[in-house]
């Protein structure tokens, strides 16, 4: 085993530049990147506006194992651009998904009876604030191709999502993530559709201020995802801590996987909708207010305690409802 | 008034030649205050060539200083140099040359 | 009439079979309720003597619950109520032959995605992420999906309720329908360039500006009418142009994927075709290690 894999299993996934994700989330060794910066394919459309480009866009896409499973891995780079989405960035989103499906199929077309340690899978490590404004059409279309090739993977492809970046999971990408069958955080993570300055100048700073930290990190960070059920695994924030939860995840048969996804059927939304019932019922002034509602008597506890203490302490609205 | 990334290049001898004996790497990510560096074997009869991307105007001479010394340094030769810039300050330049190339190691 | 936008409603009515709409229902879901997802309009109609179910936004009526949804914009009931009339078309033709899979129109004039704090606080990427995959599932079971673009189709709105369509359509700029992530001042604000050099180079590349010209010359929308009488037509049109397509097993040729194609076709969203490529061909060469 290298040591350089080795060393990357410490380290801290917040603090790790996408490539370096990659690498440590598959079996040592197994990485091979496609469209890497060795092709050179950099925004055509950033130039033009006078903006730096990079040769991988913003996103490392490749093939790994994981034991005896090939994945098909996206992890984006939040500090070139806040991992925006442009044209060639979603190309490469697209089609790394659209290459497992395919590869399943293929797979399968051969061997019907594949054992499932051997079916590939999907693990999306994101690290984005959605489309990129420089080529913002061509970003939303990209979006678009992304969430249907994510439904050509229902039946087949298990699709993971790890988010613990810096940038978080925001915008069109949001969507993508909820579409994932799993959610892997770290508490650092945060995951939503509209950013918090978005949010204070529609609804005014007295609603939501945008400035305080903490209040972001309740209404959209990990612990609070977990608590809603829409992060399936919340764990510490190092490489190896991702990894490890990823493959407890990847060693269940798919049909398991499936039924962790928040969406993607009538009745998952119909769960949902009573959880919308319960918003309007309760019309909670502050997330901690759902987390009483989860069961959680003291929720002011639960934002500093340790990772651990949390994980065996925190009621989920999955629990109760 | 528009606006374009600005291009560099020019070529490099180190006085003390070693040639950059590996294929290919790539170091770096384009942040803020940043670059990314791709070094790849070349035969340059000994030569470095050096192309930078960038959007700053106004520094190519600083530039070649910078890689002048980063040459001369390690000795680098019969290598491309390809540069994505976005602001990087010639400390963190010269860093990124290291690192890349300490990747290879 | 000069444009369509704020009349959702009235937008119903020139498209489907007269007198032909029922509200509310779709299959064996009825929805009673008028206040739920009051900002969304779902139901069943005929269109041309066939049965189709209808999803619109009534920019006219605020959700009272949520006081981010209002003129048109699609709230956290909104979503998942598109998504059950997506789910219940499925549902309420599961047994039927591709043929007769009933169609599924998008009337699109939606500013956007809620934005508020029990969005957030509840998910809102769930809902109308739910939609979208609502959408892709029942296109892929074989509903032929329009979607006519008649005022806004702004950034996220339009993701969720439009391009996961078969094709879509869009009344052409004359209407003052509007399709774009973000007006060309706040990529001025942005970017600080000027305005004028912005919009002379979108002529030459249709990425960033805004506009349904834009999104036609990327394939994003296959067709541009330029009469509002023409609409009902069009919408027949391609309906069964799509229908054609799904029974000789065309599926690619629909779509996000497709509307990918028709870039090419129309000259643009080149970088597309070539990452897809080159990935491909890698993949190829080293395949045989990961996949046994």
């Amino acid at each position: 085993m290298s040591s350089k894999w080795e060393n990357i299993q410490k380290r801290s996934f917040l603090e790790s530049e996408a490539r370096t994700r990659a690498l440590g989330l598959v079996d040592p060794g197994t990485f091979t990147e496609l469209a890497g910066p060795r092709h050179r394919i950099s925004s055509p459309h950033l130039p033009l506006l006078g903006e730096a480009v990079e040769f991988d866009d913003g996103i490392v896409t490749g093939v790994g194992l994981i034991g005896k499973k090939p994945v098909f891995v996206a992890s984006q780079e939040g500090r070139f651009i806040g991992g925006a989405v442009g044209e060639v960035h979603g190309a490469k989103l697209a089609n790394i998904v659209r290459m497992a499906r395919k590869a399943y199929d293929e797979m399968l077309a051969s061997n019907p009876d594949l054992p499932e340690e051997k079916r590939p899978a999907v693990i999306i490590s994101f690290d984005t604030g959605g489309v990129r404004l420089h080529e913002a059409n061509a970003g939303l279309l990209a979006h678009a191709e992304v969430m249907d090739q994510f439904q050509d993977c229902k039946g087949k492809v298990p699709i993971i999502a790890l988010i613990g970046s810096r940038v978080g999971c925001f915008g069109g990408m949001g969507f993508v993530a909820a579409a994932s069958d799993v959610i892997i955080m770290s508490q650092f993570g945060r995951l939503g559709l509209t950013g918090p300055e978005v949010i204070e100048e529609e609804m005014g700073k007295d609603e939501f201020d945008a400035s305080d930290r903490a209040l972001v990190y309740r209404t959209t960070g990990g612990r609070h995802k977990y608590i809603m059920g829409d992060c399936n695994v919340l764990v510490a924030d190092s490489i190896a801590a991702f990894r490890g939860a990823l493959q407890e995840v990847l060693g269940k048969l798919y049909a398991e996987i499936a039924e962790m996804s928040c969406i993607g059927s009538l009745e998952k939304i119909q769960y949902q909708l009573k959880l919308v019932d319960l918003c309007v019922e309760t019309a909670p002034k502050d997330a901690k207010d759902v987390w009483k509602s989860a069961g959680n008597e003291n929720p002011d506890d639960l934002t500093d305690m340790p990772l651990d203490e949390f994980l065996t302490t925190v009621k989920r609205l999955t629990d109760r409802y | 008034m528009s606006k374009q990334l600005h291009e560099i290049t020019f070529e490099l001898k180190a006085q003390n030649p070693t040639d950059f004996v590996e294929d290919f790497a790539h170091f770096g990510v384009v942040g803020s205050g940043d670059m990314e560096v791709i070094i790849e074997q070349k035969n340059l009869d000994g030569a470095v060539k050096v192309k930078i991307v960038t959007p700053v105007t106004g520094y190519d001479e600083v530039w070649r200083r910078v890689l002048e010394r980063f040459v001369n340094d390690t000795g680098v030769a019969n290598a491309s140099l390809e540069i994505n810039d976005n602001n990087a300050t010639p400390v963190v330049v010269s860093l990124r040359l290291r690192q890349a190339l300490s990747e290879v190691d | 009439m000069e444009d369509l936008i704020g009349q959702g409603r009235a937008a119903i009515d020139m498209i489907i079979d007269p007198d032909s709409f029922r509200e509310g229902e779709v299959g064996e879901l009825s929805i009673t309720d008028e206040d739920f997802g009051a900002s969304a309009v779902i139901g069943t109609a005929e269109l041309d003597g066939e049965i189709c179910t209808i999803i619109a936004s009534d920019a006219m009526t605020a959700n009272p619950k949520f006081p981010v949804v209002y003129a048109g914009i699609i709230g956290l009931e909104e979503g998942y109520k598109m998504a059950q009339a997506v789910y219940h078309s499925i549902k309420a033709d599961k047994d039927k032959p591709l043929a007769e899979k009933r169609s599924i129109v998008l009337i699109v004039d939606t500013p956007g995605n809620g934005a508020g704090k029990h969005e957030e606080i509840f998910g809102m990427n769930k809902s109308t992420g739910a939609y979208q995959m609502a959408l892709a599932d029942a296109r892929k079971v074989g509903h032929p999906i329009v979607a006519i673009v008649v005022g806004r189709a702004i950034s996220g709105g339009f993701l969720c309720h439009g391009l996961q369509a078969d094709h879509v359509l869009s009344l052409g700029p004359k209407f003052n329908t509007m399709i774009h992530v973000m007006p060309i001042t706040s990529i001025s604000r942005i970017t600080k360039l000027d305005i004028e050099w912005l919009q002379e180079l979108a002529e030459n590349n249709p990425v960033f500006a805004a506009g349904p010209d834009y999104f036609y010359k990327l394939g994003g929308v296959e067709e541009l009418i330029d009469s509002i009488e023409l609409i009902r037509e069009r919408v027949v049109a391609h309906v069964a142009e799509v229908r054609t397509k799904k029974l000789a097993g065309r599926d690619d040729e629909l779509g996000p994927w497709g509307r990918g194609a028709l870039s090419v076709e129309r000259g643009s969203r080149v970088a597309r075709s070539k990452v897809i490529q080159t990935m491909d061909d890698e993949f190829a060469a080293v395949a045989e290690r990961y996949l046994s």
